[in-house]
């Protein structure tokens, strides 16, 4: 006798009872022609649109609210498309346009320089350093009451906050991508005898290009975000400007329609330097050279 | 008979090396002088660019006979600045500045943690967020403010709305576009363990996605600052405006966009140049004070991102 005694389970024997015949269910089927169409991605997001617009239209004609604070969709619209014939809001929409351009342009040229410094110097390097970390945190509009007090009230005061908040975020990125330039890369061109603006061109802004491009696209939004802030600015102290000031102005005076055009012009103008020269650039750069998927 | 071309080869004359001296070995490692090593250290060489700057600011505005109201001296902002901070209350105009901002900072990750919420969990909350980040994402938040004047009056809740918006979207846009980076693998494994709702979200999706929220956030933050300073300045103008007056002068009412531009409408230059200087610091505090730390805890300590 086993002093000890292990309970071994065994379970019990059974019978499968009446499984059923088995059956092909559909694998394959036709989705529906509502599942197919919501499967659409443009159909979806328009249709969210669509919604929020409606929603906006039946809020402003049933719950009484003063047209003045809250014009319904319709006005809006309706304001948008006379001063988009009237050729008003082209024109307001250049001014702003312009003054980014130059600003733009500007900031790029000043960055080139600092950039070229630093790349050949290591002196140019520490001021550029220097320079970002101590200017990147200021935002540029806080310039704005300096560059009135220097340059007047008119286009040469946008034009430098606009400089200033360009410059900073291009020199940064294209900086930091500048130093993480592979050796291997760096020496290739050395072994081609490039060097000074030859070898910049030719080795380190190709192979920094997708740090470029976001300096590029950073200092765009913040352009764009101090220039609208200046022209309201502007439009407290003096009055000639672009989108911005409109925006003010109407604002002022309670055309509350106006607002709402031009703060949709402000977003199209955004969506159309994103999604279109942006975008472009870099299916044509970065994604083309395969250094982005 | 057949053509016989000529080659001619080109034999170069035997010729002897004479007087190869003998061979030496250079100092191979050598002791950098005193020189050389100060000027290798980072700090001791940004430092000097600095005080570079400094000392050519101060002497182009003494030479230069630049007017005090147009360029002050760099010792009358420096003085300026003290002053700002030891009699007149500098400190209150920032904590203004800042905890509107906070304010601002925190609804605005309130709300666009509930629609990346919604946009995780069905697909018509990804839609909202896609389509309302596009829309909203490119305007300035600043373009808003004489909207939410009109609708909130003067005052600070007028400012907090701009803020929202200036921190809602690229906040969303950043962690929406990371949660749908995040590896197939890792969510596998959060649905084995059985995962669904706020813990996947909580213990996968934001881990796997910090990077990119960080980002998100760091982004924000840098909008709203520049939203913040430019909403004040705006004030500033409007205050002018309607009472005919500049604002209250004791009560250290505004934040730091305001000291500026009440500085600069009483000529007080070396006052604007202090104001400047304090955005820059508060500035460089919160990026490399919070946000450099938050990195060194989480990504970096994860490994997720090197140095």
């Amino acid at each position: 006798m086993s002093d000890k005694a292990i309970d071994i389970y065994i379970r019990p024997e059974f019978e499968s009872g009446a499984l059923g015949t088995a059956e092909n269910v559909d694998v394959e089927r036709e989705l529906s022609l509502l599942e197919r169409i919501s499967n659409i991605n443009a159909v979806r997001k328009l249709s969210i649109l669509l919604g929020l617009v409606i929603i906006w239209q039946f809020y402003t004609w049933f719950s009484g609210v003063e047209p003045l604070l809250f014009p319904s969709f319709v006005d809006s619209a309706d304001v948008l498309w006379k001063t988009l014939l009237n050729g008003v809001m082209f024109e307001k929409v250049w001014i702003s346009l312009y003054v980014l351009l130059l600003g733009y342009a500007a900031g790029l040229l000043i960055a080139a320089v600092f950039l070229m410094l630093a790349v050949s110097t290591r002196i140019g390097s520490d001021f550029l350093s220097t320079m970002t970390a101590m200017f990147q945190p200021l935002p540029a509009i806080s310039l704005l009451p300096l560059a009135m007090l220097w340059f007047g009230l008119g286009i040469p005061s946008l034009v430098f906050v606009t400089i200033h908040s360009v410059l900073w975020a291009v020199s940064l990125s294209t900086h930091v991508g500048f130093m993480s330039v592979s050796e291997t890369l760096r020496m290739v061109g050395r072994n081609y005898g490039l060097k000074g603006v030859a070898y910049i061109l030719k080795i380190l802004v190709p192979a920094a290009f997708g740090s470029i491009l976001i300096g590029l696209k950073v200092g765009w939004a913040f352009a764009w975000r101090t220039l609208i802030g200046a022209e309201l600015v502007f439009g407290a102290a003096a009055g000639e400007g672009g989108l911005g000031w409109m925006i003010f102005e109407k604002g002022d005076n309670l055309d509350t329609p106006y607002v709402f055009a031009a703060l949709f012009m402000v977003i199209v103008i955004g969506l159309l330097v994103e999604n279109v020269i942006f975008r472009n650039i870099e299916i044509n750069t970065i994604q083309k050279w395969g250094l982005q998927r | 008979m057949s053509e016989i071309k000529a080659i001619s080869l080109f034999v170069r004359p035997e010729f002897e090396n004479r007087g190869i001296e003998t061979a030496v070995v250079g100092d191979i490692e050598r002791r950098l002088s005193v020189w050389e090593r100060v000027s290798n250290m980072d700090p001791v060489r940004k430092f000097s660019v600095l005080i570079l700057l400094v000392v050519s600011w101060e002497l182009y505005t003494r030479i230069g006979n630049v007017n005090e109201l147009m360029f002050p001296t760099f010792s009358a902002t420096a003085a300026a600045l003290v002053k700002a901070f030891v009699e007149e209350g500098l400190l209150t105009n920032i904590w203004n500045s800042l905890s509107l901002l906070l304010t601002g900072y925190v609804i605005g990750i309130a709300i666009a943690a509930g629609l990346v919420v919604l946009g995780v969990w069905s697909r018509f909350g990804a839609d909202l967020l896609t389509t309302l980040t596009a829309m909203l994402n490119p305007l300035p938040a600043i373009a808003l403010l004489p909207l939410a004047m009109i609708w909130f009056g003067l005052g600070s809740s007028a400012i907090v709305f701009t803020l929202l918006h200036s921190i809602i979207w690229p906040v969303a846009l950043n962690t929406h576009a990371g949660f749908q980076s995040v590896s197939e693998t890792l969510r596998m494994v959060g649905q084995n363990y059985g995962l669904k709702g706020l813990p996947y979200i909580y213990k996968i999706l934001i881990p796997a996605a910090f990077p990119a929220i960080l980002t998100g956030l760091r982004i924000g933050w840098a909008f709203a600052w520049r939203t913040l300073i430019a909403a004040e300045l705006v004030f500033g103008g409007q205050v002018m405006d309607t009472s005919g007056q500049l604002g209250n002068e004791d009560s250290n009412a505004g934040g730091l966009g305001w000291i500026i531009f009440a500085n600069q409408m009483e000529n007080q230059t070396p006052y604007v140049f202090a104001g400047l200087f304090t955005v820059i610091i508060v500035g460089i505090l919160i990026e490399n004070g919070i946000f450099r730390n938050i990195e060194d805890r989480t990504v970096r300590k994860w490994g997720m991102q090197k140095a």
